[in-house]
């Protein structure tokens, strides 16, 4: 049987995993991207251009952060909060009847913004706050540094 | 170091990143050339040109009858970095006159108030207000702009005469740009 280290250590590698995806594939795409945030017709237009160049950062930097271990917690809520701010962008926009492009793994991703993303972003932090709850796990530098 | 020190320098970084990121953006390193769409079209560069016919200012236009590459032209009639790229799409016109065609097709629900419905005659409006001389379309069913907008206005796309997509973007585009995707469809 699993031990609980074992299992939280590998929720933080795929949920780690995926945040540095998603972050990495909308970096360098930064015109795209402000377009798709435009797309949702939610935030006023001189915030959309600074957020399409700091969130692929931020999303590569959390995830590094809970692959590591490091200060996990903390990443593991911030990872949480940021998902559920991703489904109520999204159910505004579906309540508006807004086709916005979701873009959730970059330009290439051309998936329509719908009720299931909402439901996988909730469940996924859903996810990130039991991670948070049962941090670090097994191989986290927070073990290593004695921060838990 | 302790816990203390890594949240220290995790937020000195991420507000220095912040500054950085709104510095970036604010001295053009974000594209705020074009007006947002929220549709973004199966079209995808060097995919085959989706299927489309319009009635245009200038006679009816079908893609599937034309020999010749396609510049093609989803707007917004309220669209101001669209109403400033007819000059630049108008001197392409006139150079690339009867090797070319071009085409402009409305692509939104909103007349050129923002506000009201859309309509032929906003069309025309917009035409006589940017004085543009290639043929604009009104497509009242959006048909073409679910297929070929990229989320933002205008989008702008080179068909090769093969029919495959050599070129496509968004927002206002340099003549240069435009100019060498056209010569590059030509030689296709």
């Amino acid at each position: 049987m699993l031990q609980s280290g074992t299992v939280t250590f590998a929720v933080r590698i795929l949920i780690g995993a995926m945040f540095i995806y998603a972050g990495a594939a909308k970096i360098g795409h930064f015109n795209e991207f402000a377009a798709q945030i435009a797309g949702f017709r939610i935030l006023p237009a001189g915030a959309v251009g600074p957020l399409a160049v700091l969130l692929p950062f931020f999303e590569v930097g959390l995830g590094l952060y809970l692959l590591a271990g490091l200060l996990t917690a903390a990443a593991a809520i911030v990872a949480a909060v940021q998902l559920v701010l991703y489904a109520a962008a999204i159910a505004s926009a579906v309540m508006r009847h807004i086709p916005a492009v979701c873009g959730c793994f970059g330009p290439q991703d051309r998936a329509t913004a719908d009720w299931p993303h909402v439901a996988i972003d909730l469940a996924l932090a859903a996810v990130c706050l039991l991670l948070a709850r049962r941090a670090p796990g097994i191989y986290a530098l927070d073990n290593r540094l004695g921060n838990t | 170091m302790n816990r203390r020190t890594w949240i220290l320098i995790t937020l000195a970084v991420i507000v220095v990143g912040a500054l950085l990121a709104w510095r970036y953006a604010v001295n053009g390193g974000v594209k705020q050339s074009a007006s947002q769409a929220p549709v973004a079209g199966s079209a995808a560069k060097g995919q085959t040109a989706p299927e489309f016919s319009a009635a245009t200012d200038k006679g009816f236009f079908d893609l599937a009858k034309t020999r010749k590459p396609v510049f093609l032209e989803v707007f917004a009639t309220w669209c101001p970095h669209c109403q400033r790229e007819t000059a630049i799409i108008d001197r392409l016109y006139r150079q690339y006159a009867g090797r070319v065609d071009f085409i402009g097709v409305s692509g939104s629900d909103r007349a050129m108030d923002g506000q009201s419905p859309t309509s032929e005659q906003d069309v025309l409006n917009f035409a006589a207000v940017t004085h543009a001389q290639y043929p604009l379309a009104y497509d009242g069913s959006l048909q073409i702009a679910r297929e070929y907008l990229q989320g933002a206005f205008p989008t702008l796309v080179v068909i090769a005469p093969d029919k495959k997509i050599t070129y496509i973007t968004t927002g206002e585009t340099p003549y240069g740009e435009l100019d060498a995707a056209i010569r590059s469809a030509l030689a296709h």
